[in-house]
């Protein structure tokens, strides 16, 4: 655990050549706004960084944001950068078990206390019972193991937001972890699950410049989240065009036009999907044929339908509208039956009135 | 000549005008004091609107967007461009009681506008009276289409329950409501001037005949000052040789109940002459060049004119369908005229082609004025305005503009066909030194008559 | 719940609620009342029905009132048309009305809508300039800006959203749900409503006119 290798001699012992290695630093700086003059300085330290100590915590959560950055065709910098931190738990891909990893995270905690970095993914039920490990809460341990980090790296969008476990009706009171933490520097890094490189970047960001990235007001790196998927589609100009495709199986959806009458939530969701992309730059999931579904953002799973376009309303229209309607009828005719009665009793008060002062000078 | 033996040695309208203007002036003087309490008062006018107000004023109340046109469209806002003349403002007294009282917010009004006070109506006086003859010329390019005139026609009712109506309409109006009379023209004065008609001309009126097919009304304007024009329908009826009468107990065509918004006294004078058409028989019933008694006679709502025995006709209307139907001998008629469409007959009354056809009758060189027909600009002295000494610069302001009119079309003279209007243009006339003639048309169709039998008739005499 | 479910959601719910609601209320607080009857024998038998043609010839103004009237009425009519084309025509608002009615139908390109958008407020400011400076022609009441206010603001944030002008564009989407949400929550009290009585009000008059043998 304590092989005091610098990531350069790993990735190079790995078989990534230094201008590899370069490249790779270039395209981070680049997402991430860094001056390019930082690039070499930026590998540099990068090459030179020792392994930083990482506890990775997983709570109500699928494994998918593990299986994001491992489950690489090839292996990538990414996951050989990922490789090469020291993680010393993480209790889905470690081999020690039971009272053993315990102790390895507690080890960790207490010898880098200050200086070790916490991943999370999965969200904390505040019904304490909800999810154990080790026989010890989520809320417990995310309280104990974060007291002594640096930063925190809400990984997914569960511990960022709060994600699926905190959908309607949220039964076990789903939290993220900036409900709980409220004393460390958090980054979120949310999608479902999110691009692999935004993980990495983060890192290799924190271990060149010793701070954590610029953030959003969502908690997010503004280098991945600063841009609207839309602002960014290749499909763009079908939409601004008015060419859209009605249904997954129709001449647009073939010809590749606009997803957003079938709701896809990329004017409303900022992630980097539709430039870094997936699968080494692959594909994401517009460019193969279905509409964003928004994961990145808080609360996607309760913003109305996957397949309800963004300026579409989100009540039941039909309900209410007829109650409405039912309601005017009521009241407006009311209001004119009333009046009509005023109107009349008004009217009989003036005729006794024209005629009383009459019957009077005739007598 | 022979015309010149015809036409009697009667007052020229001019004089008339002069000896009105004086006895106007009394009228001040005759005015009757508010004799209620103010809350009383206040509430009254409320009342009043609360019963005038149906779906369609509410409508037109609530469709106003305050888009402005109607000013283009009112003489006095044209002629002062003051703001408070334009007639979209004369609305707004009677939508606030309206949203008040009746409208489908009444809750929420009734906290966020301030109640009405006297002191409201006061102000509304100088808009709904003096400022507003109810010409419509507004609705003509309102948008909205609203019918302005009528809800200012409330609003004149409102105040005659607030007893805030001006002083001389209120006089006349008091006079006709107590006396029957207006402007003192009583049976006995009827009489008085058709006797004088009858030893001055030889013209016969056959007065209070028991049966008669065509019923004739005349006015005040004619019985106590202007003989020439109750001796001009005597010669044009006599010329037609039909079966008519004046009835001494209805011979009224004005209709003061009708111009100052008291209801009541509008029905009092409308049954009076219902009734007496009804007794003797009549088949027609001719109303007097007298503007506003069209729409309280024959486009009154509440007389069920499919049911009554006879039909109502103004007089130029009479006139056009003799005309139409070549009953009238008639010579030609010398100069270039105009015809001036009283509000009353014309935009809100419909009688536009049977005058026409007179003038057709009288082969008149007729120019039609720039605005004519709908579009008619109105003198400035209809609905009782004439009366009004504190009107006199808005009416006079309002003239020019009914000048400019005239002047376009290059007549000497304007023919027109209702007392008031008349009274108006010939004030006017005399003012400007204006180089018109203004003539009734029914004087000028009795003085181009071609008639043996008058001839006849003025040997006998 | 971030500002643009807000919007979406429950607020534009509500308006709705309100505008619907208001809507009937008001049309029927006012058509329910008496009607007065007119006994007077009309001038010949189809006048009443003549009447109604006013609800279409009021249209346009009669070449009476044309030079008076012309650059109101060709600004009303830029803008109300402008408005419509934008209101009916662009995806976004399709969509909205789909989610509501089911109805749909095709979109036009985005600048299109942009075009028109710009007409439509250029032409509101061409009246609400005229309105300022010609107060006495006007008498114009807190109302008739406030209406001004609420039809103007759905335009703005409409082509701001459309040009991701300033703010995110979820939040300017937001705005914009919210300033529609002000208009129609606004539409039934207002002078807005003129969008239903014109009909009544021109009808009524028409026929009021017709009777009595005048064409208006």
């Amino acid at each position: 655990m304590s092989k005091e290798i610098s990531l350069g001699g790993f990735l190079r012992s790995q078989g990534i050549s230094r201008r590899a290695f370069l490249g790779f630093c270039s395209t981070l700086a680049s997402a991430m706004t860094i001056p390019s003059g930082m690039i070499e300085v930026m590998a540099k330290t990068l090459e030179q960084t020792r392994r930083p100590a990482v506890i990775w915590l997983s709570f109500q959560e699928c494994t998918g944001c593990t299986e994001s950055l491992l489950r690489s065709h090839a292996p990538s910098i990414e996951s050989l950068i990922f490789d090469f931190i020291s993680l010393d738990y993480h209790h889905t891909l470690q081999a020690a078990s039971g009272s053993a990893a315990e102790r390895a995270r507690e080890e960790t905690m207490h010898r880098h206390a200050g200086e070790y970095l916490v991943l999370v993914d999965g969200s904390v039920p505040k019904i304490r019972h909800y999810s154990t490990i080790a026989g010890v809460s989520n809320l417990d341990m995310l309280v104990e193991t974060a007291a002594g980090a640096a930063a925190i790296l809400a990984v997914g969008t569960c511990s960022a937001y709060g994600g699926l476990p905190k959908a309607n009706p949220n039964p076990t009171q789903a939290l993220s972890i900036g409900e709980i933490i409220k004393d460390k520097p958090i980054v979120n890094i949310p999608g479902c699950p999110p691009i692999p490189l935004a993980i990495t970047g983060v890192i290799a960001y924190y271990l060149t410049m010793g701070s954590l990235p610029p953030l959003d007001h969502l908690g997010r790196p503004l280098a991945f989240f600063g841009e609207n998927i839309h602002d960014r589609c290749y499909r763009r100009p079908f939409y601004d065009r008015g060419l859209f495709a009605e249904s997954f199986d129709d001449e647009g959806a073939r010809k590749g036009w606009c997803l957003y009458k079938l709701g896809c939530k990329a004017p409303e969701t900022y992630n980097a999907c539709a430039h870094v992309k997936w699968n080494q730059g692959t594909s994401f999931p517009i460019q193969s044929g279905h509409g964003c579904i928004g994961c990145s953002e808080p609360d996607f799973w309760d913003r109305g339908g996957i397949y309800t376009s963004t300026p579409q309303g989100r009540f039941d229209s039909e309900l209410s509208l007829t109650l409405a309607a039912s309601l005017g009828v009521v009241v407006g005719a009311g209001a004119a039956v009333l009046a009509r009665r005023k109107k009349h009793r008004v009217e009989q008060e003036l005729a006794d009135e024209a005629s009383a002062p009459e019957s009077q000078t005739s007598t | 000549m022979n015309t010149a033996t015809l036409v009697p040695e009667f007052p020229t309208f001019a004089e008339i005008v002069q000896g009105l203007g004086a006895q106007i002036k009394q009228l001040r003087a005759l005015a009757p004091r508010p004799t209620l309490p103010e809350s009383v008062r206040v509430q009254r006018a409320i009342a009043t609107l609360i019963a005038e107000t149906n779906a369609d004023e509410a409508v037109w109340l609530e469709s106003c967007i305050r888009c402005g046109q109607c000013t283009t469209a009112c003489h006095y806002f044209q002629a002062t461009g003051n703001t408070k003349y334009a007639p979209l403002r004369k609305m707004n007294l009677y939508r606030r009681i309206y949203q008040r009282e009746l409208g489908p917010f009444r809750w929420w009004y009734r906290l966020i506008t301030p109640p009405v006070t006297l002191q409201d109506l006061e102000e509304l006086q100088e808009l709904v009276f003096d400022s507003c003859t109810e010409c419509g010329r507004c609705t003509m390019v309102c948008p909205m289409g609203i019918d302005i005139a009528s809800l200012v026609h409330h609003q004149r009712s409102a105040l005659v329950a607030a007893e805030l109506v001006p002083p001389e309409l209120a006089a006349v109006q008091t006079e006709q409501k107590h006396q029957g009379t207006a402007f003192g023209a009583s049976p006995e004065a009827l009489h008085r001037m058709v006797e004088t008609i009858r030893t001055q001309t030889g013209i016969e009126i056959p007065l209070d005949k028991p049966k008669a097919e065509v019923m004739v009304l005349t006015s005040a304007v004619d019985v106590v000052g202007n003989a020439r024009g109750l001796w001009a329908t005597a010669r044009v009826m006599n010329h037609l040789g039909v079966d008519w009468t004046i009835c001494s107990d209805a011979f009224e065509s004005a209709n003061f109940g009708l111009l100052s918004g008291d209801m009541g006294l509008w029905k009092k004078q409308v049954d009076l002459i219902v009734a007496a058409a009804k007794r003797i028989g009549a088949k027609t019933l001719v109303i007097a060049e007298c503007g506003h008694a069209y729409p309280a006679l024959r486009w009154n709502p509440t007389l069920k004119g499919e049911e009554l025995p006879f039909e109502m006709m103004y007089i130029s209307e009479y006139l056009g369908r003799q005309a139409e139907a070549g009953r009238l001998r008639l010579r030609p008629l010398q100069g270039r005229v105009t015809y001036h469409d009283p509000c009353k007959t014309g935009r809100r009354g419909g009688a536009f082609a049977e005058p026409r056809a007179v003038l057709k009758a009288l082969q008149a060189d007729f120019v039609e004025m720039p605005a004519n027909k709908e579009f008619n600009w109105c003198c400035g002295g209809g609905a009782g305005i004439f009366l009004l000494e504190r009107a006199t610069p808005l009416r006079d302001a309002a003239f020019r503009i009914k000048m400019q009119q005239v002047d376009q079309t290059g007549a000497e003279t304007v023919l027109l066909s209702c007392a008031s209007c008349r009274l108006n243009f010939e004030a006017g006339r005399q003012k400007n030194q204006w180089n018109k003639r203004i003539e009734s048309l029914v004087e000028l169709v009795a003085e181009h008559l071609i008639d043996e039998g008058t001839a006849a008739a003025e040997g006998a005499a | 719940m971030t500002l643009l479910d807000y919007a979406r959601g429950p607020v534009i719910q509500a308006a709705l609620v309100i505008m619907i609601a208001g809507i009937i209320w008001r049309l029927l607080g006012v058509l329910v009342l008496t009607r007065a009857a007119d006994l007077s024998r009309p001038r010949d038998a189809f006048g009443n029905f003549k009447g109604y043609r006013t609800v279409f010839s009021r249209a346009w103004p009669s070449s009476e009132f044309l030079t008076a009237t012309r650059y109101q009425t060709v600004m009303a009519y830029v803008f109300h048309l402008a408005t419509l084309v934008v209101v009916i025509g662009i995806v976004p608002h399709i969509e909205f009305i789909q989610g509501l009615t089911g109805a749909s139908w095709p979109g036009l390109p985005n600048g299109v809508g942009v075009a028109c958008g710009i007409i439509a407020l250029a032409s509101l400011v061409a009246l609400i300039m005229r309105r300022l400076t010609k107060p006495a022609v006007y008498c114009s009441t807190w109302g008739d800006y406030f209406a001004w206010f609420v039809v103007a603001m759905p335009l703005v944030t409409g082509l701001m959203a459309f040009a991701h002008l300033g703010p995110r564009y979820e939040t300017l989407l937001a705005l914009h749900i919210l300033a529609a949400a002000l208009f129609f929550a606004w539409f039934p009290f207002g002078k807005l409503m003129h969008a239903f009585w014109f009909v009544f009000s021109r009808a009524q008059s028409g026929i009021a006119y017709a009777r009595k043998g005048v064409q208006i």
